[in-house]
């Protein structure tokens, strides 16, 4: 509790000043909302009645009014003083309000900017053991129990305080015996109501529980729908389902008999308290010791601090929901950054040269995923990659990206060591297309200035050519402007593919580096994509990591990869010429064994086809 | 495309749409006593909050003129009775909202649930599932949370209006008529407030829903942000949507930092009011104790307003919440029964070797004549399909994907109806069959299975709901899952996570496939059933495939060549139409589209295990 409040003083930087304000002005519209009871008062003791037992206070009141005798033939002045006193009242009211939105707002939006900003530079190590599901839980309804806590919870805890504590001085001065009998029942009011949050507790955890299952029964059903539709198990679901949103029911019901148990003890011990005031009044009023208007202020101003106090109880235990959110959110903003150096050196002009030396890597404490390679890429070279799934081709990306530093060995990217240079800059200069690419959810135009913002028409409209997407764009209704993502058209995966390709080339990078990432466009559209792209040669380093050898064999080089290592490496007409993996599987995927002897023949042979 | 159906914060005000509510009023009958009890309630309260001021108004007085205590100790006793009645009605009808809102909701929620399972699958093509379950929680929830407090609220504000109006007539006309002058201000500010407030609410939670996608967004794409170095891009157009979050919360935390003081302002008119007019008479016949109940009556006034106020915008906001729900309750499924189907499953008696619906119990052959199938009329995604299967025989599909071979499976499982042409089971139309009976005779294996969060076992118990543990492990053999189950800690016991989360892909379809076993079908249907599981594993299972199809008819959907090669029938479909259809040697002969499509296969292959055994003989 002690680390929760010292985080919450924390988090409140910046804007205790305004809290501070807002403290101030709930203290002075109190103040006026207490005074307002006092005129009626004095005007029915000093003025309407002639010998009531009177305090200095309605005596200083009937004076400020203008005299007992001016007031009795101008009753619309004390009829003003009120409303002037609770429109004071109420300016001030709406002051703390605007103050302690202001300051809660303020606090939240840049509670939540950090939070996403923190979170976007994590490095992907965090978000590979991450669930998203939780991570979007703490971002959004952690970030609002906080805002609950700051907007409801804090204030409401100072107005219940004050309004409590600032009448007793005027209560005290008007009649002691009457105050103490006003706060007889507060202490047990205010108990009662903590006392009772405090022990139903678990009965609202069961509740939500019970429908978090509820819906989650739903959720599979609806997901599984073919399923249940295929086994003709309907009537099995629905017992099943059934049972679940019975009890939910049955705990959601018992909620509301103990919120009913709640309020009608709390309500009998408020009416009890306005009882206990009415009756002692009427035996001091009998006995004449107590005048009709200072019991009409003891009635107005129990009625007004009652309420606020009734609600601590759930105030309260809600604290604890807070300080356990801001916990979850510091387990995120506590986590370091991704690293970068502190004097990155500069690339200017970089000419996309690639070293691998004696590159390990292991994914946390897992088996190595790469040991021990050594590679070499020169500028503007094309270099293919073949491998198995799980032979590290991607990795070996990742660590040129620097998403993940090598276990041992150094990445160098125009002879420096990526670790030296600005993570962002080197991105810049290194575009990936993976095989299943990321679309934002704006339009297509959008979506490929990502890579370079100030992109001119022009520029959009010829990537987009290259990368053979241009035709699919066009035949949407609204073209570029066309929305994609979960809102918008789905895109077929080679269409995905074909976007984030002319995004890549849109960013003019000094290596290009192709993951897989023609694998679900047709062959035809592959050859003209991939003719195309060889017509920019010159301009970038090309990576390009396939399985269709018919896509590698254009490389200038290829190598090999297998479990984490280089087994093969050298032009397609060498490799072919070696026996081993890579002949092997060249030859696998132009055999034909369709088991009637038939021989297929396969298109024109790699060495035709590559370009010399 | 479906946006028109995805938007859940669309709680914009309309006008009251009576009609709607009194459809929906059909669910609150069962509750009519409650109801019933609830304004009872209500009454009770209304009459007991107008009568304390009037009772204190004499207290006073009393006290006033010196009578002795003793006279006054009637008044304990009254005070005492309805403190003791107002709790009691207050905790009555919190117990009656909540026995109504709970019960109305799971009535809701239940018949809901029945209908989502009825509902064809063109139904759900265009509804995201977290839409319709929505449509089950937080719409069933608002409306049946409305229902009891507005009754209440209705009944309790309306009556103590007019018993606060009608007691300050009775005790002083004129004062009275004076004090009612802020009703209309009230009214009018209540009104105003609590839309604006709606207004806001409704802009705070749709931006809300935004920052969550963004948020989502986020996270999902995290490394291309990264490879594009786009965070601080990013985090700009994230600042834009916080702002405006800013901005609308701001604009809801004024409104209501407003409305309140306005509302005890206009009660402190009425007070002044009272206090002004009052004093004027009280030398003249009104006492002090009447006086300072109308003070306690210009205070009292605001409660209801506010409250009624509240319900009729909160009516107003859940109109959309209330047609949404209403709109699944009252979707009647395209594909039920016939009228004489119904009739002949409603005969008690079956005879032996006849299905419940009087056909045969027994599949002998399924044909599809002159089959066409369009989502959208005019569109069609399937033309002129005719081809013939045979029990014991296994039909392969093949085609480029989105060609209709799914289409196909599902048309045969009637979970889209043709739009022209037949299905036939031994000659008699499908949809002259029960709907349930065919489904039941349906062994479905898809490529991405779906798995129930549970056990292993509960999960391939699914097929049959009675078998033992001894059947279900016979199934699991069967299709060679029970090595991967025994190797696991808790084997058939495991959980298998949400959707089957812990387990491979490649596991779960092994688990549906034994399920699928389990359940003893006549007719199978596999749609990329094994395409996950390595290719060692598929061989071993391949035997236990073809011994679970022996005198079976068998629907495969397939890219796998071995798994094509052996079936007595393969039909091609592309471009929505049967292009080919014949046996693998015949189509090889044919040197048609198959004889292409094996052609790539070979590509494909090769592409799913690149290297798989190739680099057995190791070179280096």
């Amino acid at each position: 509790m002690f680390d929760g409040s010292r985080s919450v003083w924390r988090l409140m930087e910046g804007a205790r000043a305004r809290y501070a304000a807002a403290i101030g002005a709930l203290v002075v519209a109190s103040c006026f909302l207490y005074l307002a009871p006092l005129v009626p008062q004095a005007v029915i003791d000093g003025v309407l009645t002639e010998d009531a037992p009177r305090s200095t206070i309605v005596d200083t009141t009937v004076r400020l009014l203008g005299g007992a005798d001016y007031v009795r033939d101008h009753l619309w002045v004390p009829a003003l003083a009120i409303v002037s006193l609770t429109g004071l009242a109420g300016i001030f009211t709406y002051l703390r309000g605007r103050l302690s939105a202001q300051a809660t707002e303020h606090i939240i939006v840049r509670l939540r900017d950090r939070v996403y900003d923190h979170l976007q530079r994590l490095p992907c190590t965090f978000f590979d053991t991450a669930e998203t599901g939780d991570l979007i839980q703490r971002c959004t309804s952690d970030v609002e129990t906080v805002r609950t806590f700051l907007s409801n919870q804090v204030v409401e805890i100072g107005r219940a305080l004050i309004m409590l504590f600032v009448p007793i001085p005027l209560m005290l001065a008007i009649d002691p015996r009457m105050t103490g009998i006003s706060l007889l029942l507060i202490p047990f009011i205010t108990a009662f109501s903590v006392v009772f949050f405090l022990r139903v507790r678990a009965a609202f955890k069961r509740a939500d529980e019970a429908e978090g299952e509820m819906t989650a029964t739903i959720q599979e059903n609806l997901t599984g729908i073919r399923v249940v539709r295929a086994f003709a198990r309907q009537a099995h679901e629905q017992d099943k389902f059934g049972e679940r949103n019975r009890r939910y029911q049955e705990l959601d019901f018992r909620l509301y008999r103990l919120m009913a148990a709640f309020w009608s003890v709390s309500d009998l011990m408020t009416f009890g308290q306005s009882i206990l005031v009415v009756g002692a009044g009427v035996y001091w009023m009998a006995d004449g010791t107590l005048a009709v208007g200072a019991f009409f202020y003891f009635f107005t101003a129990v009625g007004m601090f009652m309420y606020p106090l009734r609600q601590m109880g759930r105030i309260v235990t809600d604290l604890g929901k807070a300080t356990v959110a801001l916990g979850r959110l510091s387990e995120i903003l506590d986590r370091p950054l991704e690293p970068r150096p502190v004097a990155p050196t500069a690339l200017t002009a970089p000419r996309g040269e690639v070293a691998f030396d004696d590159v390990t890597f292991a994914y946390g404490d897992g088996d190595p995923v790469l040991s021990g390679i050594d590679l070499h890429i020169a500028p503007k070279e094309t270099l293919a990659i073949v491998g198995a799934s799980g032979a590290g081709k991607s990795t070996l990306v990742s660590l040129l990206l620097r998403l993940y530093d090598p276990t041992k060995g150094t990445v160098r990217f125009d002879g420096v060591d990526v670790r030296e240079l600005d993570p962002q800059a080197l991105r810049r200069h290194v575009a990936v297309v993976m095989q299943q690419p990321f679309l934002f959810s704006k339009s297509i135009r959008d979506n490929l200035r990502l890579g370079r913002a100030e992109a001119s028409a022009e520029d959009v409209l010829s990537a987009a050519r290259t990368a053979d997407i241009h035709e699919a764009i066009s035949r949407f209704d609204d073209g570029y402007d066309t929305k994609v993502g979960e809102r918008g058209v789905t895109l077929s995966g080679g269409q995905r593919q074909r976007v984030a390709l002319a995004r890549a080339l849109l960013q003019r990078p000094s290596v290009l580096v192709l993951d897989d990432a023609l694998s679900a466009v047709d062959t035809r559209t592959e050859r003209q994509i991939l003719d195309a792209l060889a017509s920019r040669r010159g301009t970038h380093t090309t990576i390009v990591i396939a399985h269709r050898l018919s896509t590698v064999a254009l490389a200038d080089r290829i190598i090999v990869l297998e479990h984490g290592r280089i087994v093969q490496e050298g032009d397609h007409d060498a490799l072919l010429r070696q026996a081993g993996p890579y002949a092997r599987l060249w030859k696998i995927q132009s055999r034909d064994d369709d088991g009637d002897g038939e021989a297929v023949s396969l298109e024109p042979t790699g060495s035709e086809r590559r370009p010399s | 495309m479906t946006t028109e159906y995805i938007d859940d914060v669309d709680d914009r005000r309309r006008k009251l749409d009576l009609s709607l509510w009194r459809r929906l009023l059909v669910h609150a009958k069962p509750y009519r006593r409650d109801f019933g009890a609830m304004a009872a309630l209500g009454l009770v309260v209304a009459a007991i909050d107008t009568t304390l001021p009037m009772l204190t108004a004499r207290l006073i007085d009393e006290a006033q003129a010196g009578v002795g205590l003793s006279a006054l100790r009637g008044y304990g006793f009254a005070y005492a009775a309805m403190l003791v009645t107002i709790a009691t009605a207050i905790w009555g009808f919190i117990v009656l909202a909540g026995r109504i809102s709970t019960g109305v909701a799971r009535d809701l929620r239940t018949a809901g649930f029945a209908r989502l399972q009825e509902l064809s699958f063109s139904y759900f093509d265009t509804r995201p599932v977290g839409w319709l379950v929505s449509r089950l929680t937080s719409d069933a929830d608002k409306v049946s949370g409305l229902l009891p407090w507005f009754l209440l609220d209705l009944v309790w504000g309306s009556s103590l209006l007019i018993g606060i109006g009608a007691a300050m007539l009775w005790l002083h006309p004129g004062l009275g008529m004076i004090v009612m002058l802020v009703v209309p201000p009230l009214v009018g500010v209540s009104l105003l407030f609590q839309r604006l407030m709606l207004d806001s609410s409704r802009l705070v939670r749709k931006t809300n829903a935004q920052i969550t996608a963004t948020f989502n967004e986020a996270i999902a794409g995290v490394r291309t942000t990264k490879t594009l170095a786009r965070e601080e891009a990013n985090l700009h157009e994230f600042q834009e949507e916080s702002g405006a979050m800013f901005r609308y919360s701001m604009r809801h935390a004024l409104q209501s930092a407003l409305y309140l003081p306005l509302v005890i302002l206009l009660g402190s008119v009425g007070v002044g009011l009272a206090l002004w007019q009052g004093g004027i008479d009280v030398g003249g016949g009104l006492s002090l104790g009447t006086l300072v109940a109308f003070m306690q009556y210009a205070t009292l006034f605001s409660m209801p307003i506010q409250d009624l106020a509240r319900q009729f915008t909160l009516l107003q906001s859940a109109q959309a919440a209330a047609e949404r729900v209403q709109g699944l309750l009252e979707t009647e499924p395209s594909i039920v029964d016939t009228p004489e189907v119904e009739a002949r499953l409603a005969r008690a008696t079956v005879e032996d070797g006849l299905a419940p619906d009087g056909g045969p119990a027994k599949i002998t052959s399924v044909e599809f004549k002159h089959v066409g199938f369009a989502y959208k009329p005019g569109e069609p995604v399937l033309r002129d399909c005719t081809f013939r299967v045979r029990a014991g025989q296994t039909v392969a599909l093949v085609g480029p994907t989105g060609g209709g071979k799914s289409t196909i499976v599902s048309l045969l499982a009637r979970y889209y109806e043709v739009s022209s042409g037949a299905i036939e089971l031994d000659g008699v139309d499908i949809r002259d069959r029960s709907l349930h009976w065919l489904q039941s005779q349906l062994g479905v294996v898809l490529q991405t299975p779906h798995l129930f969060s549970g056990t292993i076992a509960s999960n391939i118990r699914y097929g049959k709901l009675d078998a033992t543990d001894e059947e279900v492990r016979e199934a699991a053999e069967l299709v060679h899952a029970h090595r991967f189950i025994e190797r696991l800690p808790a084997g058939y016991d495991t959980e298998v996570g949400e959707g089957g989360s812990r387990l491979s892909t490649g596991e779960r379809q092994l688990v549906s496939l034994a399920r699928a076993v389990l359940s003893d079908p006549q007719i199978f249907v596999m749609d990329e059933a094994t395409s996950s599981v390595d290719t060692e594993t598929e061989r071993e299972i391949q035997a236990g495939i073809d011994a679970v199809l022996a005198g079976r008819i068998a629907f495969v959907i397939a890219h796998r060549l071995s798994t094509i090669r052996g079936a007595d029938l393969i039909v091609v479909v592309a471009d929505g139409h049967i292009a080919e259809q014949g046996t693998h040697a015949e189509l090889m002969r044919q040197r048609g589209r198959y004889w292409s499509l094996v052609r790539e296969h070979r590509v494909r292959a090769s592409l799913e295990h690149p290297l798989a055994g190739v680099t057995a003989p190791n070179p280096a």
